[in-house]
């Protein structure tokens, strides 16, 4: 049956030709010097197209806000008002398209760049930036790897995947002996990519330095899994009190039906930098099943007024709620807009040595201003912990970042 | 670039495709007997599987509900897989589309639930929505190609793929979107538990599979469409009008994508790519099953369906698609013509 040949042959055909879009050389025109004309260009890398195109285009978004605010409020003064301009690009989630949009956005005279989601398309704009030596700030993106290859010009708003996972386990050590019944014994469900393997060893490090168990941890593919039914049964079988899950939106999702089927149980459903967990569309796709999932992330402070005023525009502009990511990508967008201001120059090397020394307000919850360390890690970027309430996730710890109280155990009569 | 070794790929799968359909119909075999052997041996390969998973893991209750979800998931991923084989054996068409058309499907489901229809009732829109969808997609896009080399309709189909998908995403957003079924909940099976929309979307795919499978066997169109997958030419010769046959299979197959659409829609959470999700899987089934066999696809579908979740077992953290390939390279390697024949 050489048909079956032929079928197997046709399979390998679409990874063939994302390949070769891939390695397509961009468009190239003028050599990366700056400024061209009245404007100064920014770089805005997302996934505006395939499965996170969601998340993406509320990125893109963000930056299109935060572009227009600072032009509103009288451009790069510094440089004679001058006005900035957006340009995006989409990576479609691929690490090589990724890579050849960066390159194109810096031929049309970027000279900063911020993106872009996905840890494996970040690390490849990453060595663009460094190649043509333009400033690149990662609005979102958790591996930590991406900021071990000793870079000079990479930068990261959010915290990275081990400052989360750490920080995970100490909120729901503290939320869980503040509410009498200490946690005994976690399991853990994963995605299996570098950000899930890596919240998970930050989390379980720092929770057996609390004599919390955790066991079993289990791993699944986001892009493919289709039912978690099983693995909740396994966590229903190890007898643990706590269930964390990293990963995803759909797979967030996923995970909490198999929990409501499954019913293990559990005192509390624990998300650490869950893509679904802290989104207003979750309670709202999962209904009751979804009250009282934690969330230990990097979140927008909706305590500060003009996070609110943001949110507003945003739903007025867009019809939408607006999603941490598009917070992330404004603060973004704004830490290179300052250091245009602070270098008064468009030239990419002195941006970049402006963002490194620079301070800039943020409004995600945390305890300070963006200021980056010497590898280019945001100092003050931190998680906070949230939990559906009343089919709307809420600020719930540390206490200075409250909107409401932590419900522990999260639920009811199980 | 690769480019230079793919088109060597694809001139060597198309001279294949031409030239494979002479050893097909000479292994076609006019005894309609039931291999019972080989049914004996992929149902005692099945019971050692869950035997070494129990071993594994330890606990019943974990093997227990890995066999039911793969089962029931099994089921969905057959009925994908059924319009894909029937295109594929009738109209040597790798249609790539497959999985978008299944999208399409969603957000069609996902529209009438939102006027008020209950998600099961949808299936009396949908189905006929997309039988009629395939009929111009076939008539108006593929006609032209029929005949052609394999990757001409194979470009077409992923084509049309993409511009389903990106429509789709255009039109309605990336936002994610969900059906409700009302009184949803969780029914204990053994020591298991599945969601009653799981069972739901099994019991329709196996229901959809049985008319599928009549109307093949016992009605004259099924007649003619095999005779059309079994010799074309010999099919014209007879009076049958072939292009008429290749609409109708192909428009079978994208309804059999709508059904799978408005079926699994409670389960899956709804974005312009989920339908690709499915089409991976699919293509599996179809070539374990035995390309062009509609009820080797169901029984594909539940051995693939149960290799994902008892490979969690054995491989933790690994994708499930990884078992999925070990099984599929596994079969190509002892039976490339697929565990069934050719039905036509």
């Amino acid at each position: 049956m050489r048909k079956t040949w032929t079928l197997s042959l046709a399979l390998a055909l679409p990874l063939a030709l994302a390949a070769c879009g891939g390695s397509a050389p961009a468009g190239t025109t003028n050599g990366g010097g700056g400024q061209s004309g009245g404007t100064i260009k920014i770089g805005s890398l997302h996934p505006l197209s395939g499965s996170s195109a969601a998340d993406g285009q509320q990125m893109d978004n963000g930056a299109k806000l935060a572009v227009e605010a600072i032009n509103n409020a009288g451009g790069i003064k510094s440089q004679g008002g001058k006005k900035l301009e957006l340009v995006s690009g989409d990576t479609q989630g691929k690490p090589e398209v990724g890579q050849s949009e960066a390159q194109r956005l810096i031929q049309e005279g970027a000279v900063g760049l911020v993106g872009t989601y996905q840890s494996a398309v970040s690390a490849n704009v990453s060595t663009v930036a460094e190649r043509n030596k333009v400033p690149f700030v990662i609005d979102v993106s958790s591996a930590d790897s991406i900021l071990a290859q000793g870079y000079k010009n990479t930068f990261r708003v959010q915290p990275s995947s081990t400052v989360l996972g750490t920080a995970g386990a100490q909120f729901l050590d503290q939320v869980a002996k503040a509410a009498g019944k200490p946690v005994k014994k976690v399991a853990v469900l994963h995605e299996q990519g570098p950000f899930g393997t890596a919240v998970r060893d930050a989390f379980k490090a720092e929770a057996q330095k609390a004599g919390i168990t955790v066991d079993p941890a289990i791993a699944y593919d986001a892009a493919s899994v289709s039912d978690l039914t099983t693995q909740v049964t396994q966590v229903k079988a190890s007898g643990a009190d706590v269930l964390m899950v990293a990963g995803y939106y759909r797979d967030g999702v996923l995970a909490a039906k198999a929990v409501d089927t499954v019913k293990p149980a559990l005192n509390a459903v624990y998300g650490v930098a869950n893509g679904a967990f802290d989104l207003p569309q979750f309670p709202k796709e999962v209904g009751a099943a979804g009250e009282g999932y934690f969330d230990a992330n990097y979140h927008a402070d909706m305590t500060k007024p003009e996070m609110q005023a943001l949110a507003q525009l945003y739903q007025s502009k867009y019809n939408d709620a607006i999603r941490t990511g598009a917070v992330l990508a404004y603060d973004s967008v704004r830490v290179i807009a300052a250091a245009l201001e602070k270098a008064g120059s468009a030239e990419p090397a002195k941006v970049r040595d402006a963002i490194a020394s620079g301070e800039v307000p943020t409004l995600i919850a945390g305890p300070g201003t963006i200021k980056f360390g010497p590898t280019g890690e945001n100092l003050n970027a931190t998680p906070i912990l949230m939990q559906v309430q009343g089919g709307a996730p809420k600020q719930v710890f540390p206490a200075d970042k409250a909107e409401a109280q932590p419900t522990y155990p999260a639920f009811k009569s199980q | 670039m690769t480019s230079a070794s793919d088109q060597d790929h694809v001139a060597a799968g198309n001279g294949g495709g031409v030239a494979a359909l002479d050893p097909d119909e000479v292994r076609a075999s006019p005894a309609r007997t039931v291999p019972w052997l080989r049914i004996a041996v992929i149902v005692a390969l099945v019971v050692v599987a869950i035997v070494l998973a129990y071993v594994r893991a330890g606990s019943s209750v974990v093997v227990v509900q890995a066999v039911t979800t793969g089962i029931l998931i099994g089921g969905v991923y057959g009925l994908v897989a059924m319009g894909l084989t029937l295109i594929f054996g009738v109209l040597d068409i790798v249609n790539f589309a497959h999985g978008s058309f299944l999208a399409l499907a969603l957000f069609l489901t996902f529209g009438l639930t939102q006027a008020g229809l209950h998600v099961y009732l949808a299936l009396a829109i949908s189905v006929p929505a997309m039988f009629l969808l395939g009929v111009l997609v076939q008539r108006g896009i593929l006609a032209g190609a029929m005949g052609k080399p394999l990757e001409n309709q194979l470009l077409i189909t992923l084509g049309i793929s993409l511009i389903i998908e990106n429509a789709l995403l255009l039109f309605f957003g990336a936002n994610p979107r969900s059906v409700a079924l009302s009184g949803d909940r969780g029914v204990p099976i053994f020591e298991a538990v599945a969601n009653l929309s799981r069972i739901l979307a099994f019991v329709g795919a196996l229901l959809l599979a049985g008319l599928l499978y009549l109307l093949l066997q016992r009605t004259r169109l099924g007649t003619a469409i095999r005779a059309v997958a079994a010799n074309d030419t010999g099919a014209q010769l007879v009076g049958i009008d072939t292009r008429v046959i290749y609409a109708v299979t192909f428009a079978l197959g994208t309804a059999c994508a709508g059904a799978a659409g408005t079926l699994v829609a409670p389960l899956v959470t709804i974005e312009p790519t989920t339908g690709s999700l499915f089409n991976i899987v699919a293509f599996v089934v179809v070539v374990l099953g035995g390309m062009g066999n509609v009820v080797g696809a169901l029984v594909g579908g539940l051995i693939i369906g149960l290799a994902e979740q008892l490979g969690g077992i054995y491989l933790p953290g690994q994708s499930p698609l990884l078992s999925v390939f070990i099984v599929f390279v596994l079969v190509l390697f002892l039976r490339p013509q697929g565990l069934f024949r050719r039905s036509a």
